[in-house]
This record gives C-alpha cells, sequence and structure tokens, in this order.
C-alpha cells in the first residue's frame, strides 16, 4: 500500500523531465502503436487461416464447409469462418473475442483434440452458436443476407412464403430454420422443428 | 384441282425420300449405341454438369406405387444418425408449418406391417426409393405406356 | 435396307405410338373408369433384375405390357420394399432402341467384319454363326471357341450355356461376368470351408449386435439389405456399425466407427484385428480347438498380369500362387504378431484408437457380429487372401454359422450366386461347386448328361481376364456373349477387350436387348428377350432361388437366351465337333446334332407342355414342345442333391418367394454348418465344416502385399471405380429410364476440393483423366455424395458414354483371377 502510494505520487506528479508536447505526442504514437498491434493481432485471429491454423478445426468444421453452397456457390461471394462466428460490430467483437479465451484453454487442454471428443461435443458447440445467433436475431447472416433485400418473387416457393411471413413479423430469425447449413448437424433430438 | 393435288403430293414425296435419304445416309457413320454416341476407341468430349430441377412441381407418377421424385433442391440436406432433414418438413407433425406432402402411411409400417408411432427406421433415408432430377435430356426415349392408357385401349377392344 | 441406331429409335417408337393411338388422357375425374374387369390388373411375381439383393417383385400386366411394379410384401427379402431402380423396373423393356432383329455386319450384301450392321432373319444369323464355328474348330480345334456369360442368366440359361460349351463344344472357354465380382468370394469360400457361398443368411441382421462393413457401400449397392441394417441399428441403439472403404461414401451416413484407410492396407488391419484378439487372449479356444486348422499361404504370387510384365517376372510363386502349408496355431501368433497398432496404424492410415475400436468389436465375446463385403475386398488382387482373413477373424472367435454371427460376401448380381456359381459358368467349374479338373467331378457330370467317358475336358479353360488376351492373341476366334456388357465392364478396353474383339481374325457374336457398347463392338448381335419375357430362376447373395413366369413377350423377333442357345446347338451333328475316338465310345450319337445329345437326353425333355399352365406364356417351352426350363432345372439339381447343394422340386419354386438350399426334407437351411440348423451337421459335432474332409475350416496366415500399381510422380492419384444407387452396373437397362437418367445423367471425377484446387480445377471443369493405358474426358465434382479423401478419385463405370475402363488396369488375384478394379494410378488434367 505504501509502495503504491509512492507509485502513485510519481504519476500524478506533472513531469520534471519531458515537455507536455513530447508526452502528448508520445502517447499518441504509443497509443497507435498499441492499439495498431491489439487490433492487428485480434484482425489475424480474425481470418480463416488462423482457423484452420487448428486441426480441430481444418480436420472438422472446415472439411464440412467446403461443399456447402457458404463456401461453393454461383457468384463467388463466400463465407470466411469469423464471418459467422464473430460480429462485426467492435464491443461485440471484443465480447466474442474474450469469450474465446475458453476456447484456447480447450485448445491446450485438448477438449475435442480427436475426431471422437469432437463429436461428442458437437451438440454442445452448436447449442451455443445456435443461442448466439437466436439471441442477436441472426446478425451474422444478416450482415450478408438483408432482409429488405430479398426479392421473394426469384426464391423458391417454400422460401419465399416462410421468409414473406415469419421472418418478416420477427417471429423467426434465421437460424430457427437454417441450423446446419454450413457444417454437419449434431444429434438434433429434441430440438424444435427437427 | 387434280393435278395440283398429285404434283403437291410428289413434292413431298421427293422432300421426304431426299430427308429420310440425308437422314439414313448420316445414320450410317453412327455408332449404334445411342449413350456413347461415337466409336469405342474414339475421344468423347463431357457433357457439362446437368443443373438440379427445383421448381416445386410435383410429377405425375407413372403408375400410384412410383415413390415420388424430389422436385426441390436437396443439397446439403443430411439424413444421418444425428438428422434427418426431410423430416423436417414432410414427418406428420411438421406438414402444417411446411406445406410439404406428409411421408405415406406404408412409411410407418415396421417389416411385419404393423403401424408405428413414428416413421419406420427401414424408411429412414428417403434417398434411397426418392431422388430428385437435373434437367438432362434422356439420352433414350422410353416408350412405357402408363396403365390408364391401357384400361382406355381394353375399353376400345371390347366395344 | 440397313438399319442404324436412329431407325431402331424410330421404329420402336412408333409401333409404341401406335398401341397408344387415339388415346387421350381423362381430362377429369368424370372420365375415370371404375368398372373392375376394366381397371383389373394381372399381378404375377419376380425376382428383381438388378442386384444380388434378390428382392421380389409385383409385376402388373395389361394388354402384354408391364404397367407397373412394386416390393413383394410377401417376401421375406424385401418386405414390400424396393430401392428406387426397382420401383422403375416397369420401364426398364421399354427403351426405344430394344433391339428386335439380328443384325450382322454386311458390306455388299455379305458378312464384313467392317460393315454396317443389317438386319438379317434368325436363320441367316444362325447359319453365318454356325459356319464361323465350324471352321474355326476345322482349322484350330474346339479350344478356338469361347463364351462369355453372365451372373444375369437365368439358373437355365446359364446351365444350358455350360452344358453345350463344356459337353457340345467341349471347350472350357466359357466363364461369367461373375469372374469380375465374385470369383475372390468363391475363392475364399472355397478355400477356407472348402464349399461356396455364404454360411448364414440375411436373417442375421436382424439378430446381430455389431456390423462391420468391409469395401461394401451398402447404401448404395444393397439398399434393401441398407433398410434391414438401418432398422437394426436405429431400433436398437447399442447396436454399431463401423463402415471402412478407401474413400468416404453414403453408408458413413449411419457409421458409428468410419474408417478411411490407404488402397490395399485393409489386409493388414484384418491382421492386425486377428493379432489384437489373440493378443488380448480373445480366443474362442474351444470352437478353434475342435473345428480349425492353420495353414500358411504362398505369398508374393504376382498380379495375374500378362506373363511377360515385369511384375509377373519379378514374383517367385506365380505359379503356386494358391498353395499352402500346414502350422500349428503358435506359427499363426507369431506371423500376425508383426501387425501391431502402430506398425498398422502407420501403413493404413487409420488412428490406433480406431483400429483398436474396431478390433474390440470382433474380439468382445457378447457381441454378436455381422461383417460385410463386397467389391472392396473381391475386386483385389489380394481378393481371395481378404476373404480368408476376414474368416480368420470370424473363426478365432467362434462367431460363426449362428444367428448374427456371420461372415457375409454379399454380390452384385441377380443369379451370381444362383447362375455362375452354383451352375458352375466358370472355365474351371461344373454344377455344385465341382471342378473340371476333377477326374470323378468329370465323371459325374457325364453320368447325369449319359454322355461318355471323357466328353468333358480336363484343363480349366480361359478365365475373363484371359478370354480378352486370348482374343488380342487371336487364340479364341469365335466368341459368344450372352447377357452382359464387358466391352464396358472389362479392364483396360484399349489394349485388350477392343483389339480383341476387332481383331479380324475373330467373329464375336453378342446377345442382348440393348445396343450396348459390346454390341457395338460385335459382328452379330442377336435381341434378346429380357426378364419377365421369359421364364427364369435366380439365385440370390443368400443361398435363395426364386422363379417366376413369363409375364410377356418380347418384342419383335428379339428371343430369349436360353432359345438361342438351343436352337444353335441344333445345327452341329455330334461328329462335326468330337473326334472320332469320343464318338467311338458311343457311336449312336454320332449323326445325332447336339440339340438331341444335349437337350433330347430323356432328362431335359422329361416335362410335356401339359405341365405348363394354360393360362401362363412360355414361348420358350412352346417353341421347342417340351417345358424345357424344368428339365433344364430338375436335370441340373440332380448335381447337387445330396452333395449340400440340394434344390426344391421345380414346381414349389413357382409357389414360394424362394427358398434357401439345402432344402432337405422340404425345409429350406438358414445357419449351415450348425448342428440343428444345418441337416447335413453329424449330430454331436456342434459345428462342422463338412466341405473340407475333416470337418474343420482353415485359419490362413497370409500378410500384407502392395497392391500392382500405386502413385508416383506423374500418374500421382489412386482412381478407384464403382457404381451409384440410381444406375446398374453398365446402365444397359437404367440409362434408359428418364427418371433414373435424369436422377444421375452423367459419371463424374469425384475428387477431395483441395486436389481439385491444386490442378486449378473446381467443380464442373471438362477434365482429362489419363493412366498409362488410356484416357477419357470427364466433369469434376467436388461436393457429390462419394468424398474421397486427398490423393484419392472416384469414376463410377455405368456411364457408356465413359468409358473409364479404357484408363483401369487388368492386374487380377492370381487366384481368383478377378480385376482389381479398385486400385490404379492415374493423373487429371484441365483440358
Amino acid at each position: 500500500m505504501k509502495r503504491f502510494k509512492k507509485y502513485w505520487k510519481v504519476f500524478s506528479k506533472p513531469s520534471i523531465h519531458f515537455s507536455l508536447g513530447f508526452l502528448a505526442l508520445g502517447g499518441f504514437i504509443a497509443g497507435i502503436i498499441f492499439w495498431g498491434g491489439f487490433n492487428t493481432a485480434l484482425e489475424l485471429t480474425n481470418t480463416e487461416e488462423f482457423c484452420v491454423g487448428c486441426h480441430e478445426m481444418r480436420e472438422n468444421v472446415f472439411q464440412e464447409l467446403q461443399p456447402t453452397i457458404h463456401y461453393s456457390n454461383r457468384s463467388g461471394v463466400r463465407a470466411t469462418c469469423p464471418d459467422c462466428h464473430v460480429p462485426h460490430e467492435w464491443s461485440d467483437k471484443i465480447a466474442r473475442k474474450m469469450a474465446a479465451s475458453k476456447e484456447v484453454w480447450g485448445k491446450i487442454f485438448g477438449t475435442i483434440a480427436t475426431r471422437d471428443k469432437f463429436l461428442e461435443k458437437r451438440r454442445h458447440l452448436a447449442e451455443n452458436e445456435w443461442a448466439r445467433l437466436k439471441a442477436n436475431d441472426s446478425l451474422e447472416c444478416r450482415n450478408c443476407h438483408n432482409f429488405d433485400s430479398m426479392d421473394f418473387t426469384l426464391q423458391g416457393k417454400r422460401a419465399a412464403e416462410q421468409h414473406s411471413t415469419a421472418l418478416a413479423s420477427g417471429e423467426k430469425t434465421c437460424i430457427d430454420c437454417h441450423k446446419g447449413i454450413a457444417h454437419h448437424l449434431p444429434d438434433m433430438t429434441g430440438v424444435k422443428g427437427w | 384441282m387434280m393435278i395440283n393435288k398429285n404434283a403437291i403430293t410428289l413434292i413431298l414425296c421427293a422432300v421426304g425420300m431426299l430427308f429420310s435419304l440425308t437422314l439414313m445416309m448420316k445414320a450410317h457413320a453412327d455408332p449404334i449405341n445411342p449413350i456413347l454416341k461415337a466409336e469405342i476407341n474414339q475421344d468423347r468430349p463431357a457433357e457439362a454438369i446437368a443443373k438440379p430441377i427445383v421448381n416445386d412441381v410435383k410429377q405425375v407418377r407413372n403408375y400410384p406405387m412410383q415413390p415420388p421424385l424430389i422436385p426441390h433442391n436437396i443439397r446439403d440436406y443430411p439424413i444421418n444418425t444425428n438428422v434427418n432433414k426431410c423430416m423436417a418438413c414432410h414427418n406428420r407433425t411438421r406438414t402444417e408449418e411446411s406445406q410439404a406432402p406428409m411421408i405415406s402411411v406404408t412409411h410407418y409400417m415396421d417389416r411385419d406391417g404393423n403401424f408405428l408411432a413414428e416413421m419406420s427406421p427401414r424408411r429412414y433415408f428417403c434417398n434411397q426409393c426418392h431422388v430428385p432430377q437435373t434437367d438432362a435430356k434422356p439420352v433414350v426415349e422410353n416408350t412405357f405406356v402408363d396403365m390408364e392408357a391401357m384400361v382406355k385401349i381394353a375399353e376400345l377392344i371390347k366395344e | 435396307m440397313k438399319i442404324t441406331r436412329r431407325d431402331f429409335v424410330k421404329a420402336s417408337a412408333a409401333s409404341a405410338a401406335a398401341t397408344a393411338a387415339g388415346i387421350t388422357l381423362p381430362a377429369n375425374a368424370s372420365n375415370i373408369i371404375t368398372r373392375s374387369e376394366s381397371t383389373q390388373l394381372k399381378w404375377d411375381k419376380a425376382p428383381c433384375r438388378f442386384c444380388g439383393t434378390g428382392c421380389s417383385i409385383n409385376v402388373a400386366t395389361k394388354n402384354g405390357k408391364v404397367v407397373a411394379t412394386h416390393g413383394d410384401i410377401k417376401s421375406p427379402v424385401n418386405r414390400g420394399l424396393n430401392c428406387v431402380k426397382g420401383y422403375f423396373l416397369s420401364k426398364i423393356m421399354y427403351g426405344a432402341d430394344r433391339l428386335t432383329k439380328p443384325l450382322l455386319r454386311k458390306k455388299n450384301g455379305t458378312y464384313d467384319k467392317n460393315g454396317e450392321f443389317t438386319p438379317v432373319s434368325w436363320d441367316e444369323a444362325f447359319d453365318v454363326m454356325a459356319d464361323k464355328y465350324k471352321a474355326a474348330i476345322k482349322a484350330k480345334g474346339t479350344g478356338s471357341i469361347g463364351m462369355f456369360g453372365s451372373g444375369q442368366w437365368t439358373v437355365m440359361e446359364g446351365y444350358a450355356a455350360v452344358k453345350l460349351m463344356k459337353a457340345g463344344f467341349r471347350s472350357n472357354h466359357i466363364d461369367p461376368n461373375a469372374r469380375h465380382c465374385m470369383a475372390s468370394a468363391v475363392g475364399g469360400f472355397m478355400r477356407t470351408f472348402g464349399i461356396d457361398e455364404p454360411m448364414g443368411c440375411y436373417d442375421d441382421i436382424e439378430h446381430a449386435d455389431s456390423f462391420v462393413l468391409w469395401g461394401s457401400n451398402m447404401a448404395e449397392m444393397h439398399p434393401i439389405l441398407w433398410t434391414r441394417l438401418t432398422d437394426r441399428r436405429l431400433s436398437k441403439p447399442d447396436v454399431d456399425v463401423a463402415v471402412l472403404s478407401t474413400y468416404q461414401h453414403r453408408s458413413f451416413d449411419l457409421a458409428d466407427i468410419p474408417m478411411i484407410f490407404k488402397p490395399q492396407t485393409d489386409l493388414a488391419i484384418l491382421n492386425f484385428i486377428a493379432n489384437y484378439i489373440i493378443q488380448t487372449d480373445s480366443v474362442n479356444w474351444d470352437f478353434v480347438n475342435k473345428h480349425t486348422n492353420f495353414r500358411m499361404g504362398t505369398t508374393d504370387i504376382g498380379y495375374g498380369l500378362r506373363d511377360e510384365h515385369p511384375l509377373q517376372q519379378k514374383a517367385k510363386n506365380v505359379k503356386s500362387a494358391g498353395g499352402s502349408t500346414a502350422i500349428d496355431f503358435d506359427a499363426f501368433k507369431k506371423f500376425v504378431s508383426t501387425y501391431t497398432a502402430e506398425y498398422v496404424a502407420e501403413l493404413s492410415g487409420v488412428e490406433t484408437d480406431q483400429l483398436i475400436k474396431l478390433a474390440k468389436i470382433y474380439a468382445d465375446p457378447s457381441k454378436k457380429v455381422t461383417s460385410f463385403w463386397t467389391m472392396g475386398f473381391n475386386q483385389h488382387t489380394r481378393g481371395v487372401w481378404a476373404n480368408n482373413l476376414i474368416y480368420n477373424i470370424h473363426l478365432l472367435t467362434g462367431k460363426i454359422s449362428t444367428p448374427g454371427n456371420s461372415p457375409f460376401s454379399l454380390t452384385g448380381q441377380p443369379s451370381a450366386c444362383g447362375t455362375a456359381r452354383e451352375v458352375g459358368t466358370f472355365s474351371h467349374r461344373l454344377p455344385a461347386d465341382m471342378v473340371v479338373a476333377n477326374p470323378k467331378h468329370r465323371a459325374y457330370a457325364e453320368k447325369i448328361w449319359k454322355l461318355p467317358e471323357g466328353t468333358v475336358p480336363a484343363k480349366p479353360g480361359y478365365h475373363a481376364a484371359l478370354h480378352n488376351r486370348k482374343l488380342k492373341d487371336g487364340d479364341l476366334n469365335v466368341y459368344w456373349v450372352q447377357c452382359n456388357n464387358n466391352m464396358q465392364a472389362a479392364a483396360n478396353i484399349n489394349e485388350e477387350a477392343y483389339p480383341g474383339y476387332r481383331n479380324p481374325d475373330n467373329f464375336i457374336i453378342v446377345s442382348d436387348a440393348y445396343p450396348t457398347v459390346t454390341a457395338q463392338a460385335a459382328d452379330l448381335i442377336l435381341p434378346a428377350a429380357m426378364w419377365v419375357e421369359k421364364e427364369g430362376a435366380y439365385g440370390n447373395a443368400e443361398r435363395r432361388t426364386q422363379s417366376w413366369y413369363q409375364q410377356v413377350q418380347a418384342p419383335g423377333e428379339a428371343k430369349s437366351d436360353l432359345w438361342q442357345l438351343l436352337e444353335f446347338s441344333k445345327r452341329f451333328k455330334i461328329n462335326e465337333v468330337w473326334p472320332a475316338d469320343l464318338v467311338a465310345k458311343q457311336p449312336e450319337l454320332a449323326n445325332k446334332t447336339l440339340f438331341e445329345v444335349l437337350f433330347e437326353n430323356g432328362n431335359v425333355n422329361a416335362y410335356s407342355l401339359d405341365e405348363v399352365p394354360n393360362d401362363r406364356l412360355n414361348d420358350d417351352a412352346r417353341d421347342v414342345g417340351f417345358y424345357v426350363q424344368k428339365g433344364l432345372f430338375e436335370e441340373y439339381a440332380a448335381f447337387g442333391r445330396e452333395h449340400g447343394h440340394d434344390l426344391a422340386p421345380y414346381d414349389r419354386y413357382h409357389t414360394e418367394r424362394g427358398l434357401r438350399w439345402p432344402v432337405v426334407d422340404g425345409k429350406e437351411t438358414l445357419w449351415r454348418y450348425k448342428e440343428g440348423s444345418d441337416p447335413y451337421v453329424k449330430p454331436g459335432t456342434d459345428f462342422e465344416f463338412y466341405g473340407k474332409p475333416d470337418g474343420r475350416a482353415i485359419i490362413f496366415a497370409l500378410p500384407y502385399e502392395p497392391p500392382a500399381e500405386s502413385p508416383d510422380d506423374e500418374f500421382d492419384l489412386w482412381l478407384s471405380t464403382g457404381r451409384v444407387l440410381e444406375h446398374w452396373h453398365s446402365g444397359s437397362m437404367t440409362q434408359r429410364v428418364p427418371e433414373l437418367h435424369k436422377a444421375i445423367p452423367d459419371a463424374l471425377i469425384y475428387m477431395h476440393p483441395a486436389d481439385a484446387k491444386k490442378r486449378g480445377l473446381r467443380r464442373g471443369d471438362e477434365v482429362k483423366l489419363s493412366s498409362r493405358r488410356g484416357n477419357i474426358k470427364i466433369r469434376v465434382e467436388t461436393r457429390g455424395r462419394n468424398k474421397p479423401p486427398e490423393g484419392l478419385v472416384f469414376v463410377p463405370w455405368f456411364d457408356a458414354a465413359r468409358l473409364i475402363n479404357k484408363v483401369t488396369l487388368d492386374a487380377t488375384d492370381p487366384i481368383s483371377k478377378q480385376t482389381d478394379y479398385k486400385k490404379c494410378a492415374v493423373k487429371v488434367e484441365k483440358v
């Protein structure tokens, strides 16, 4: 406590050796470096290469993604891992990244290190993502699939029917119907609508 | 008038003969296998991958027992030990919401013909019987005659 | 007049249009006809025309045409179900290009090898054919006559063909296309048990706790058995399913233990399991001590290629490939001990924990295990070994011949068992597991056939792959192909099959219902009646024999293969084909025709037309003047009765949905070799493998040996070929059903997205797929139902437009002579 007070004094006193300008500028530059570094690091973790750097992702979910329409399609617009699994909004993103510290833990302790372990956890992992997307009204879907821009006349009969009613009224959100569109589904026993 | 008619007939015949002659001459060079369409030792280009038909339009069945064809996209629809995506719409309890046809009553019967409360597990893998179609053109026509036409023929014969 | 593809289409379409002429479909409900005499359909039973499952079908006819089909609810095999192909059986006979007249290649009015196909009468066709046979016999002897038959022949057709060839023409160069699909299974059964075909039956499925699929995509290839397996797995959650393959396919959808292994390493995995069973002391000693022997098989046996091939030159034991020596358990234990989990994991690419999980299924004494396999094992340069090794595991644990414990070899053709195997249409066989090399067996056949001793040649004839090689070399000169499409089906079309058929010295006859790729390579095409256009019988994979009546007439002048064989046999006198010394043994035969000697011998013509029901069609019987199918069946059945292959009296099959042989005292046999369920097992023995003289089955020590061809720097991918659900075999029937064609219109090359990317390819790209032997153009599929691992591509062979067998290698199992269609090295380049 005593030591803390001493440091506080130094910290709170005006500087004797450095000019205000130097300090302000230095602080600004340091800020840029740190902030930039932080963000760069953050963005680095926000790429598919980073995600599939781990065999857990590469051998399981990434293999499943590749044949799907979110990886290969008519126009070549494709979703990478973070497009669906990391929010674009900064504060949400940070919150998600903080939650991801648990995943680092999981990586270190090999929670899903083998195929069997992964399959055992698949329902749990999927439920997390369904819950997150349900709670944010399928935000990551809507980053690309804008409801107002949907042309129902170009959709299939069944799709147009559902989108113009349940989705339009907000009664349902994307993830309610579109589970398992990019990865294999877990055992769906007891999941509503399955 | 009479002459005109004959002349027309004559011309038509000539055109017809010419047509069939060119057809035959060309046909001579044709290898007889209608799918291979080439000599066995010849190179043959590969047709583009056919596109799935996804128009949701029911196709008439060839006979009542024929499993209906799937008129919609089934890309990435899983049917495995975890989940059967088809049943999310075609299961009895789901059809009001989905407006999809319910799986037929036979699908609730076990091997011995008893009705079960749920779809019989022997029917679990839908695409063993139900398949989607592509826009590929048939390579050979099929001359199968529908039983309804056959009944009509039987009636006519009787008359 | 010359006829071409277009003309057939036009002619057939016109006749069909005439049938329906003036008929407009009712526009509204009031037009519906409800009078029962008009709307009644005539229903009858038949086995399915496609795979070896042997589903029973109900067939509806009206005005002489098939109008509907569905699964027979009374059939124990399928209980009312069909797969998508089965549901479309109604349309397989109505492709517009059905062959209705014999077609002979002619130039300027006479036969010419390079002429155009020209319609001829049956008389002219048989005249030309008989001339060619006689000329060949005169020039080179009957050894220059060959025949290629089928596991789709009816039992009677196969029997008539084998009799005509082996006893009539005295040439053993007859082989069925079942050589391509079942020979390794036969080799495995004969080597381990001394008697062919599975001991168990489909009822095993309803009793098993675990299923292991070894190189079998049952979900697509045996869909109805898959429904039974699915039923069992889903209704009993503790049942588990292991699926092993070199690529991921639809059967993996039900897999609890999915396993992708490197090609050929199944041999090592099998040995690992045997090792694991021994190491964990899970051997069923009581069973092993009482009912098995151990033997060490000959190794380094080559790859069944041409003699001059370097691989054949290098191999030490090509000549003694099937040999073995007796060993004891300790020697066997030592032999398999090198197949540790670590070593096999390294070799196969399967994780050790997965290997152990699989081994535990077999080792656990409380689990009833049924193993299924098809072409993954059989189309394998060590196919007989693979079959032997799976029996090792079931024998070590005593999991055999009891409900649910079953090593079960599935078949691909509707009568691969019934005709090819049981009738013995292979080049080395006779009916009921007898072989031409055994003098007692020949004598037995000659006695039944009422022929002089020495009629049947002792030397086994050429096998399937050898047929094409011998045609190319000019050793076989007249060659009759019935009921199969071997130009499309045989490996290495470019180097062997095509040059063989088109060799100017050869005359090739092809009997088929449609102008197949093989027909296109022929010199004479004979139009064939198919399926319910004739009476016949098939035998399925569980020893079930099923018969059917003729239900409609064949179009035009099309005739059954049986009719063709019988009619053709009338054109030869015994003294034209037999040597004088043989004729001298029974001189009264000299001036008789082959028909009279073989088919009017008092057996085949024993049953009069009175036995053919009046309201039944039977064009073959009425043409020949006696109930020929019954006569052939009964004469054939004499081989197997009281020899472990007992068939019921022919008439009974018309009233049953098939019966599983041996049928003793009117009762079928479900589990063979087990006391109580098999009448042939001596009381007190518990189990008796009576195919072997001492009643003991053999456990074989056989190693892993590498495949004939593996990927290298230039040809850097494995190629595996196979089938798809919607098409059957070479597609000659299913590609003519529009619904099936439109479901899967083209064969595609299934590859891993990463393999595509590496080569700058994407889905839909046209590529050149080539091997050292040939190439085809084909489109890339990266997200289809088959998901190969990196380094392997899969191409189905149904598509007549994509002749994948231009690319494959004709390496065979040296023991079974079956081709390995699952492994060769290829490269893929963008066109």
